[in-house]
């Protein structure tokens, strides 16, 4: 134990960078298998040298937990079930008009994608917001890796920073995480942007420190000795990975006090738009997969007053995250993906809201080797369901990963033996790239 | 001999005093006063042969027990044969704890043997038998985790080790069962299975009284069926006061997921009735094939059913429209903007419209997507309850009126909570054999999707008989579970991979919850967390509660002030410091060590009194907000966010490290003004302070090898015991349950 820590102070990033890739890479999974359909189907649909893929170095993930109503953002109708704004036309070539509610962003559609064929199965949050993120329905004997994993289990983890791969922005939780990847590999959940990483300083001298860590690991050997559970390791390796992180550097990505009180100002003084300034930060610093969460989607009453508030903190923050990409140059490598669980009905309710709706709803593409200012199928005319290319939550989380440069048709096993694939076999929609 | 020494030892160390329901099984005393619970098997010449629970014999020389063992043990009749694996007697309706915690460990043993070869094939040696008995520093901590939801304090922790009753187990879970903790413990436990929050989604509606009516069920120990029945029958507001001055908080079970009543009943039937119906989207049921027509047949029971209060509801006006005319000209009278005041004011009454009611239409339909050839989009759809086989439908279980609309929900729920409902005893006492496990007969618990695929099938349904026996009364229930052999086993060191069946030679290795931990951490502050209870319980029913038939305008107004003043209320009663904590302080003269100064709030109910440290109200979990603020300790260590049934984690993070490491719970533990620090001032020695910090934190005595690393530590300089309290809560042995 005590050589542990010695080794840990003066460890060089690198060394600890590649005895964290074992840890979390060669633990408990058999190699993957190759299961290309490609033999069956006669050409692979995805892979090094399709358009797009491995295009996107990074993609930060614009969650709209709640359910975000698709007929009041990006798939606006007039005519029996028009919302209460009128839509506003759209500046890009294959975009018509977005939401009354997102007028910046209608300036910026020329740098979107929007697929407006999305249509799940399930118009329950829990569900809902699990298939969109891993891909596969909830079960209760497993737990699917969050998107963001697959690509550290497949790319390993980053290079050169002690950071972690995957941040969750405005969340208390990374649920579902890891999944069924060592735990390790879990997303790092960033309840509050403004605060950023809490009680990263430790309260006493780096001295003092040193000495407590080494009375903790001198008392609990008989213990880790007895109980050698993945659970107890992986508790262990949490204390290292986080050890490491109080010495970095790289630490300073979390702060947004660096920058400029104007351009905080442009995002929005609020958790969503602050969270989209951290993701851009985190990026830039070279964390692959960042989700800022925004709340208040579940619009059942009064969708008018509801969107007026939540459309606006998205049309600045999402505007605003675009254009401060494209000015440091990092829209060409990042992708920025935005979804929910599903979308809302399109006939407004008693209460002068709307409630849950998976047959229809958009997500949003921006940057990487996405086409720009492109619309990719259709909604009916009422935003009922799909009228061309209709696609599913696995064809669009493929679509991220194939972005990504994941090799989406790959068997994994998972510990226990089951065989999963990243997205579930969805099929990328090749077409939304350039 | 040395060896027989050894052995002996080790016996006597590891069985100290077993207070559990081993039939025939008594407890030996040796020379020292050691003993152990074990049945005598025959005297073999100079020696005797004992067997533990465990089913292992143990030969030593008679000569080292007590003579009046030494007597007892020559008139002995020999066994004739070895006890553990024997079928005991079916269950009278007035057995025993001690009897039916034999009966389960009966069952649970065959069941090991029986796994063997399903073992065998993940590629593990057999088990025959328990593992060893858990020892009193371990049990003690993991009861107190177990039943109170904390740890135990010093004293508690102390009193039970040098306790040398042989019936002390037996006698602290009775203790514990009847213990705050308990009540706190148990409301955690339902509030993470039933989504419960403080804040619903529609504005200003609080699940205040939700969370009050269950905390009062669990308090009265009210039968399970009869709460269940409450909460899916409970009619009106969760604030309206009922004629025995308690409030209509069942009406939360409902409310919680207004407006969506299909999320609901999927929510209810797999909560209750451990019975999935996501499943039937995908592929089908092996016994009942599940349907979108069977699920819109379930949820046609609550198809007459409201969440919201409309004008028909409420004699025919609109609430909303009628205040507002009265009111908008008072505020303009009085000078000030209505559009300010509008949309605040219209949250305050629409708050009100969310309620319960049945109404005299069954307004069930099949969505208008429809596809089967069973119905078209848009028919009526008629209630029917499912079965899960054949033969339930001679179960009277089933025999239910369903002809009167408006009492669709009470046959509903008879159907649901009837001893013979074929799922619902067995879902409730796998969930709460799994709270004392780590994992439940079957796996999921809320998928028991065919019993007979479950890790121990004969276990499972004898569970659910029990439960049915003991009239549901879950803490008697749980008494039988913590009696039984197999529960005071030592936890299991062996790796189980997820999805992996689990037979229970004792329970699983399990990260404490993020409640458990927390509570913990409050135990080793306040020392007695339960005495700090929250404030204002009352406070926002009064002022929430309009009734919508008879207010006036001026009424509204009124209330809606008062309301808006609970919050400044709340944030003022938070308040006294660290030094407070413990009670003994208080009444000493001794002036506090700090120079912070003393802030304790009085409060209109509730014990008074709610201290804080830098921002972190000192409370337990089940007094704070529901789920807790982000950032919170709790949420940090994964508990729900209360979307999910049975949503918490317990795997680690980063932040929850750091939590650990540098935050302000381990400052406040570290400071020279805490608990920990109080109780090791009592005693001068430095070995004999090591030892109270060792039994505070840990609930054991330190070995040699840790009294070794003390003494260097402490010789190294004046930080030596911080730094030692913060080694200790940062083990995976502190945060693990054994």
């Amino acid at each position: 134990m005590k050589s542990d820590l010695l080794r840990l102070n003066d460890a060089n990033r690198r060394d600890f960078m590649l005895r964290t890739a074992k840890s979390v890479l060669g633990v408990s999974l058999l190699p993957g298998i190759s299961a290309k359909m490609a033999a069956a189907e006669g050409a692979s649909v995805s892979g090094p040298g399709t358009p797009g893929f491995g295009k996107a170095k990074h993609v930060i993930y614009l969650w709209m937990a709640g359910g975000m109503t698709h007929i009041d953002t990006f798939d606006p109708k007039t005519g029996a079930t028009k919302g209460f704004s009128d839509p506003i036309k759209a500046k890009a070539d294959s975009i018509d008009y977005l939401g009354g509610y997102l007028p910046k962003l209608a300036e910026n559609a020329s740098k979107l994608t929007l697929i407006r064929s999305m249509s799940s199965k399930t118009g329950v949050h829990e569900s809902g917001t699990y298939i969109m993120k891993t891909g596969y329905e909830p079960r209760g004997t497993i737990v699917h890796p969050a998107m963001g994993v697959w690509a550290s289990h497949f790319l390993g983890r980053i290079k050169d920073v002690t950071l972690p791969d995957s941040v969750i922005v405005n969340s208390g939780s990374s649920y579902p995480g890891a999944g069924f990847f060592p735990p390790a590999m879990s997303p790092i959940p960033i309840s509050n942007p403004e605060t950023g990483l809490q009680n990263i300083q430790p309260t006493t001298t780096d001295n003092q420190f040193t000495k407590r860590i080494s009375l903790m690991n001198e008392f609990d050997s008989s213990f880790r000795k007895k109980f050698q559970s993945e659970d107890v390791k992986a508790y262990s390796e949490f204390y290292d990975e986080t050890l490491k992180l109080m010495k970095s550097e790289d630490l300073k990505a979390f702060d947004l006090s660096a920058e400029s009180p104007d351009t905080r100002e442009k995002y929005g003084r609020n958790n969503f738009g602050q969270g989209c300034l951290l993701a851009r930060r985190l990026v830039e610093s070279g964390v692959r997969f960042v989700e800022v969460q925004m709340g208040g989607w579940d619009m059942h009453n009064t969708i008018d007053n509801a969107m007026t508030n939540n459309g606006n903190t998205l049309d600045t923050a999402f505007s605003a995250l675009l254009l401060d990409l494209e000015a440091k140059g990092l829209l060409e490598s990042t992708m920025v993906v935005l979804g929910s669980e599903f979308g809302r009905t399109p006939d407004v309710n008693e209460n002068d809201g709307r409630d849950h709706y998976p047959l229809s709803y958009t997500t949003v593409l921006a940057g990487a080797g996405a086409k720009r200012g492109y619309t990719y199928g259709a909604s009916d005319k009422e935003g009922r369901r799909p009228a061309d290319k209709q696609a599913s939550p696995q064809d669009f989380l493929a679509t991220v990963g194939h972005a990504m440069g994941l090799p989406v048709d790959e068997v994994v096993m998972s510990p226990s033996n089951r065989p999963f694939t990243v997205a579930d076999k969805g099929t990328p929609l090749l077409e939304v790239f350039a | 001999m040395k060896t027989t020494q050894t052995l002996l030892a080790g016996l006597f160390a590891a069985g100290l005093c077993v207070g559990s329901a081993y039939a025939e099984a008594r407890t030996w005393t040796d020379v020292q006063g050691r003993q152990v619970n074990a049945n005598f098997v025959r005297i073999e010449g100079e020696n005797i042969v004992l067997q533990t629970a465990d089913g292992a014999l143990h030969q030593f020389p008679l000569t080292r027990l007590s003579a009046e063992d030494q007597a007892i043990a020559k008139a002995a009749k020999p066994a004739e044969t070895a006890p553990a694996m024997e079928s005991a007697p079916s269950m009278l309706a007035n057995a025993t704890v001690a009897q039916a915690a034999a009966k389960v460990d009966q069952l649970v043993a065959s069941g090991l043997i029986k796994a063997n070869p399903e073992r065998a094939k993940a590629g593990k040696p057999p088990i025959s038998k328990y593992n060893p008995m858990a020892n009193d520093e371990q049990f003690v901590r993991r009861v107190y985790l177990d039943i109170a939801g904390r740890i135990p304090n010093f004293d508690e922790a102390s009193t039970f080790i040098k306790n040398s009753d042989p019936a002390k187990r037996a006698q602290l879970i009775d203790m514990l069962l009847d213990s705050e903790g308990y009540k706190t413990h148990l409301y955690n436990y339902f509030a993470e299975m039933l989504r419960v929050k403080t804040d619903f989604e529609t504005d200003n509606v609080r699940g205040t009284p939700y969370i009050g009516w269950l905390k009062e069920q669990i308090a009265k120990n009210r039968p399970w069926n009869e709460m269940v029945y409450d909460m899916t029958t409970a009619t009106g507001k969760m604030w309206d006061k009922k004629p025995d001055g308690t409030y209509n908080g069942a009406a939360g079970y409902l409310l919680r997921d207004a407006g969506m009543p299909l999320d609901n009943l999927a929510n209810t039937l797999t909560v209750f009735l451990g019975t999935d119906v996501a499943c039937a989207q995908c592929h089908d049921h092996p016994f009942a094939d599940w349907t979108q027509m069977q699920f819109y047949e379930m949820a046609s029971f609550f198809g007459a059913t409201t969440t919201r209060l409309g004008a028909k509801d409420l004699g025919g006006t609109d609430p909303m429209s009628k205040l507002m005319a009265g009111i908008e000209p008072m505020i303009e009278k009085s000078g000030q903007d209505i559009r300010r005041l509008r949309n605040g004011i219209q949250n305050y009454i629409r708050a009100n419209q969310v309620a319960v009611k049945d109404r005299d239409m069954n307004g069930t339909k099949l969505p208008h997507d429809y596809k089967y050839k069973d119905g078209k989009p848009g028919d009526p759809v008629a209630p029917k309850f499912v079965t899960w086989s054949a033969a339930d439908k001679n179960n009277p279980a089933y025999k239910q009126s369903k002809k009167n609309e408006e009492k669709l929900r009470e046959s509903f729920s008879s159907w649901m909570t009837h001893p013979q409902n074929p799922r619902f005893a067995m879902t409730i006492a796998n969930r709460m054999w799994k709270r004392a496990f780590g994992a439940g007969v079957n796996e999921p618990v809320t998928n028991i999707d065919d019993p007979d695929q479950s890790s121990n099938p004969e276990l499972l349904k004898h569970l659910a008989n029990e439960m049915v026996r003991v009239k549901f009364d879950l803490k008697q229930f749980m008494r039988i579970v913590y009696n039984t052999r197999a529960y005071q086993s030592e936890a299991t060191t062996e790796k189980i991979a997820m999805g992996e069946k689990y037979y229970f030679q004792g329970p699983m290795l399990r990260r404490m919850t993020a409640e458990q931990a927390w509570d913990s951490y409050m135990t080793l502050v306040l020392g007695q967390p339960d005495t700090y209870k929250a404030p204002l319980q009352d406070l926002y029913a009064k002022s929430i509660d309009l009734n919508l038939e008879t207010v006036d305008p001026q009424t509204v107004l009124i209330k809606y002030d008062a309301y808006r003043k609970i919050q400044q209320k709340e944030n003022a009663l938070m308040g006294g410091g660290l030094e407070m904590a413990g009670g003994d302080m208080m009444m000493e003269d001794k002036p506090s060590r700090s120079t912070k100064k003393q802030e304790v709030a009085e409060t209109t109910d509730g014990p008074g009194k709610v201290l804080s440290y830098e921002g972190l109200q000192l409370l337990r979990a089940s007094e704070i907000a529901q789920p807790a603020r982000p950032g919170h300790f709790l949420i940090d260590f994964g508990q729900s966010p209360r979307n999910l049934i049975d949503g918490s984690t317990s795997i680690g993070n980063v932040p929850q490290v750091l939590t650990i490491m540098n935050g302000k719970a381990q400052k406040m533990l570290t400071s020279p003004d805490s608990l920990i620090f109080r109780n090791m001032e009592k005693v001068r020695d430095p070995s004999e302070k090591v030892e109270r910090m060792f039994l505070t934190i840990m609930n054991r005595k330190p070995t040699m090898n840790e009294k070794e690393i003390a003494k260097r530590t402490l010789g190294a300089g004046e930080d030596g015991y911080a730094n030692m309290i913060w080694a200790l809560i940062n083990t995976r042995e502190f945060m693990f349950v054994q």
